[in-house]
C-alpha cells in the first residue's frame, strides 16, 4: 500500500469520514437520479402533467381554446353528467354499465382460459413450443389486423353463423350489428386476444410449483381434480392476483376493439366509458365534462384496485 | 473507413444545408390540409399557385383526413404557425372561432376590396358574429352517380335529372339482376347518415338541428324497403365488412350511386389509370314529389387564416387567390367542383379530361338548390352523435322507424334543453 494513503487515511478524523461518507452517498443518489432523470421526466411531462391538468379539468369549464377560456364550474360537470343518471338512457348510466358487465364477463372468462392453456401447455405435450407461441400470437398482432379478421369472421353469413347453424343454433346477422350479439363479440375477441399473453404469466408460475407435492397427492389417492384445487390453484394465487388486477384495468379502459368492431354501435350497445370520453372530449370539445368521466373512471378502478389488495390478505398464500 | 464515414457524413451535412439555403430564397407558405399526398385538386392547387406566383414554395402540412378537426385542433392549440389552415365541415371553423384560433379576413377583404359575389352566398356560413372567417374554395353536392356500360347492357333507359325517389326505385328494381357472388344491385346507399336520409334538408327549410325527425321517415322506409327486396346490400353487412363504397362502383357491382360530387373527380382518375372501364355518368339526385326537382344538399370546403400564422400577408395572398376564378379553374381542370361559381369555370369543369359528356350531366353540375347538410349551432356536435347512435339501431333493424325517430326526438330534445 501506498504510505501517503495509509497517512491520509490515519489523520482522518470520525467527522471527516463520516463526511465523507456523506458525500459518497450524495454522490451516488446523484447517479441513480442522472440514471432515472431521462425516463422521469419523459413520464413527468407526457403522463404526471396530463393527469394532474385532468384532475382539475374536470372541476372547470374549458371548451377549448386559450387558456384565459377556462373558467370555475365547480361540481356542474360532476351534476352534469350524473343528471337523469339511469342505465338506460343517460350516457353515462349506459356506459358505465357497458364497461362494468365487459369487465365482469371477460376477466373471469380470460383467466380460466389463460390458466387452462398453461396447465396444458405445461405438460410435456408435443410441439408445446410451438402451441405457446401459437397462442400468444394475437397479443403481437396488430389491433385492427384481428378485429378485421374476426368482424369477416362473425358476418351474416360468415363462418362462425355457419358452424352454429349445425348445431341448431340460428344467429340470422352480423353479431357485430345486432343488439344481442355486440357485446359478447367484443368479449370474445378481447378473451382471445388476452388469453395467450396471460397463460405466459401462468407458465412461469407453474413453474414454480414443486413437483414432490403433486407426488405426494398421487401417494395419498387424490384425483386430478383434487389436485388442481388443493395444489394448483392455491399456490398459483399470487399469479391470478396479479392477472386479475392487470385485467380489471385493461378491460376498464378498453377503447380499440370497440372502436374498430362496432363503434359502439349498434346504438350505444356497445359504447363504453373511454367511448364516451373521447366523444365529450374530442367531437364535442367538452374538455371539462370528459375529465369529470374520466375522474369517476379514475375512482372506480382505484376502488376496486385497492378492493382486491384488501381481499388478497384473505386468498392468496405465499 | 472511419475518416471515409466521417467524410461522407459532412458531405451530407454541407448538402443539407444548402438545400436549406436553396429554399430559403422562396417564401414558405404552409397549408395544413388532408390527403395532400394523393395528388388531385392539392396537387393542381400546388402548381398552379406557385406558377402565378414564383417567389413562395407552398408546403401542405398532412393531415389524417379521418380524425381531421382533433388533429387540426390540436396543431392549433399548440401554437403552430401554420400560414392556412383548410375548414373540413363548417363546423370546425365555428369551433376555432370560438377558440379564437383564427383571424377575421375582414380586413383583407375590405383592403383588397375582394369580390365576395361568386359563392351563391355560401361564404355567410363562414361568418361568426357577423366577420368572416373563410373563403370557400371547394362545393360538393350529392349527385346520382351511374354505371353507362349496365345500362346499355340492360337496354334500360339512363336515369334522369329529374326523376322522383319512387321513380328511382323503380328504375334501380329493374336493374338488380344476377345471384348470389354475380349479382348486381339496381343501388348502393353508403353506411353514412348522409347518403340514407339527409334528403330530407333539401326542401331548403328542414335542418337536422331542428330536434324533431320525422321527415326522415319517408326516405328511411324508402331505404329499408330497398333492402327487403334485395334492390340494395345490406346496411348492417355493408358495416360489419366495413366496405367502402368506390370499390363496390368500381367493380361494377351496382348500376346507381346517391354520393357526394368529389366522386366524380376520383371516377376521372381511377378510370386513367385503369382501375375500372366502364362508362360513367351522374345525374341530380331525385327528388321527393313536394320538393324542387335538382334539389340537393352538399357541403363546402375552405380555407382559413391561423391567428399565429408565420406570414399573414402570404396567407391572405393565397386564400384568396384560390378562392378566386384563377384558383377554381386549377381545381376545376382535375374535375373537382370549385366554390367559385361562373360560366368559364363550368365549362372547364364539362371540357375536364374523363368528364363524362352528357348533356345531363352538364345540366346537373349546377344544382336548382343547395341546402347544407348540417346547420351551424351550438349542440351541432351533440346532436350529430345521438343522431348517428339512432341511425345505426334503425339501419340494423333493432328498432323500427318510428322507435328510432322517437328516441331521436327524445334525446335531442334533451340535449337542446341542457
Amino acid at each position: 500500500m501506498n504510505p501517503k494513503e495509509d497517512n491520509a487515511v490515519s489523520t482522518a478524523t470520525p467527522q471527516a469520514m463520516i463526511k465523507k461518507k456523506g458525500s459518497l452517498q450524495r454522490r451516488n443518489t446523484l447517479i441513480a437520479y442522472s440514471f432515472l432523470a431521462p425516463n422521469f421526466l419523459g413520464f413527468l411531462i407526457f403522463t404526471m402533467l396530463p393527469v394532474l391538468f385532468s384532475i382539475v379539468l374536470s372541476f372547470l369549464n374549458w371548451n377549448g381554446g386559450t387558456i384565459d377560456r377556462i373558467s370555475w364550474a365547480g361540481l356542474d360537470n360532476f351534476k352534469l353528467i350524473f343528471k337523469d343518471f339511469n342505465f338506460t338512457r343517460s350516457d353515462m348510466g349506459i356506459t358505465l354499465k357497458n364497461t362494468v358487465l365487459f369487465t365482469l364477463a371477460t376477466v373471469p372468462l380470460t383467466i380460466a382460459c389463460s390458466l387452462g392453456l398453461a396447465m396444458i401447455l405445461n405438460k410435456a405435450v408435443k410441439g408445446a413450443k410451438f402451441f405457446r407461441t401459437a397462442f400468444f400470437f394475437p397479443y403481437v398482432a396488430s389491433v385492427v389486423a384481428i378485429c378485421v379478421c374476426w368482424n369477416f369472421l362473425l358476418m351474416k353469413f360468415g363462418p362462425v353463423n355457419q358452424a352454429l347453424s349445425y348445431f341448431g343454433i340460428n344467429i340470422s346477422k352480423s353479431w357485430t350489428q345486432s343488439r344481442d350479439h355486440a357485446m359478447l363479440a367484443i368479449i370474445i375477441v378481447s378473451v382471445w386476444r388476452h388469453a395467450g399473453y396471460y397463460m405466459v404469466m401462468y407458465l412461469a408460475g407453474l413453474q414454480g410449483v414443486p413437483g414432490e407435492l403433486y407426488e405426494a397427492a398421487t401417494v395419498d389417492g387424490a384425483n386430478a381434480w383434487q389436485k388442481f384445487w388443493r395444489i394448483t390453484f392455491p399456490l398459483l394465487s399470487s399469479t391470478t392476483f396479479f392477472v386479475s388486477i392487470m385485467l380489471t384495468i385493461s378491460c376498464f379502459k378498453i377503447y380499440d376493439v370497440v372502436a374498430i368492431m362496432t363503434e359502439g354501435g349498434p346504438g350505444r350497445t356497445t359504447k363504453m366509458l373511454v367511448s364516451y370520453i373521447y366523444d365529450l372530449s374530442f367531437q364535442q370539445i367538452k374538455y371539462g365534462v370528459a375529465s369529470a368521466v374520466a375522474m369517476v373512471l379514475f375512482v372506480i378502478v382505484l376502488l376496486i384496485t385497492v378492493v382486491q389488495f384488501r381481499a388478497e390478505k384473505k386468498w392468496v398464500n405465499y | 473507413m472511419k475518416k471515409l464515414l466521417s467524410l461522407f457524413l459532412v458531405l451530407a451535412l454541407l448538402l443539407s444545408l444548402s438545400a436549406v439555403s436553396f429554399a430559403g430564397e422562396k417564401k414558405v407558405l404552409r397549408v395544413a390540409s388532408w390527403d395532400t399526398l394523393t395528388g388531385g385538386y392539392l396537387a393542381a392547387t400546388e402548381t398552379a399557385f406557385e406558377e402565378a406566383f414564383p417567389d413562395v414554395d407552398l408546403q401542405y402540412v398532412d393531415i389524417a383526413s379521418q380524425d381531421y378537426f382533433q388533429k387540426a385542433t390540436t396543431i392549433l392549440a399548440g401554437g403552430d404557425n401554420v400560414d392556412v389552415i383548410d375548414i373540413k365541415e363548417l363546423s370546425d371553423v365555428h369551433n376555432w372561432v370560438e377558440q379564437g384560433y383564427v383571424e377575421s379576413l375582414d380586413p383583407y377583404v375590405e383592403k383588397d376590396q375582394y369580390n365576395l359575389g361568386n359563392y351563391l352566398g355560401l361564404e355567410n356560413n363562414y361568418r361568426a358574429d357577423g366577420a368572416l372567417y373563410g373563403l370557400p374554395y371547394r362545393s360538393d353536392f350529392w349527385v346520382l352517380f351511374y354505371n353507362k356500360t349496365l345500362f346499355d347492357a340492360a337496354g334500360v333507359d339512363y336515369p334522369t335529372n329529374d326523376m322522383t325517389w319512387e321513380e328511382y326505385a323503380a328504375l334501380a328494381e329493374k336493374m338488380t339482376q344476377g345471384d348470389g357472388i354475380d349479382k348486381i344491385y339496381g343501388s348502393h346507399y353508403h353506411t353514412w347518415l348522409s347518403a340514407a336520409v339527409c334528403w330530407a334538408v333539401t326542401d331548403g327549410k328542414y335542418t337536422l338541428a331542428d330536434g324533431h325527425y320525422e321527415p326522415l321517415k319517408y326516405y328511411y322506409d324508402l331505404v329499408l324497403g330497398l333492402e327487403d327486396k334485395g334492390v340494395v346490400q345490406e346496411y348492417s353487412e355493408l358495416r360489419a365488412a366495413n366496405l367502402h363504397y368506390s370499390g363496390v362502383f368500381y367493380q361494377g357491382k351496382t348500376a346507381m350511386m346517391p354520393m357526394g360530387y368529389w366522386f366524380a373527380a376520383t371516377l376521372i382518375d381511377e378510370k386513367a389509370k385503369g382501375t375500372f372501364d366502364f362508362d360513367w355518368s351522374f345525374v341530380s339526385v331525385p327528388h321527393h314529389p313536394d320538393i324542387a326537382a335538382g334539389s340537393s344538399f352538399g357541403s363546402i370546403t375552405g380555407s382559413a387564416m391561423n391567428k399565429n400564422a408565420n406570414d399573414k400577408d402570404l396567407a391572405w395572398q393565397f386564400i384568396s387567390w384560390r378562392a378566386s376564378e384563377a384558383g377554381a379553374l386549377a381545381i376545376a381542370k382535375v374535375g373537382t367542383r370549385p366554390g367559385y361559381v361562373s360560366e368559364s369555370v363550368a365549362q372547364t369543369m364539362a371540357a375536364a379530361e374523363g368528364f363524362p359528356k352528357d348533356d345531363n350531366a352538364k345540366a346537373a353540375l349546377v344544382p336548382t338548390a343547395m341546402s347544407l347538410e348540417w346547420p351551424i349551432g351550438e349542440h351541432v356536435n351533440a346532436i350529430k352523435t345521438i343522431v348517428n347512435e339512432e341511425h345505426t339501431l334503425i339501419m340494423t333493424r333493432e328498432v323500427s322507424v318510428e322507435e328510432g325517430i322517437e328516441a331521436m326526438n327524445a334525446r335531442v330534445a334533451e340535449v337542446i334543453g341542457q
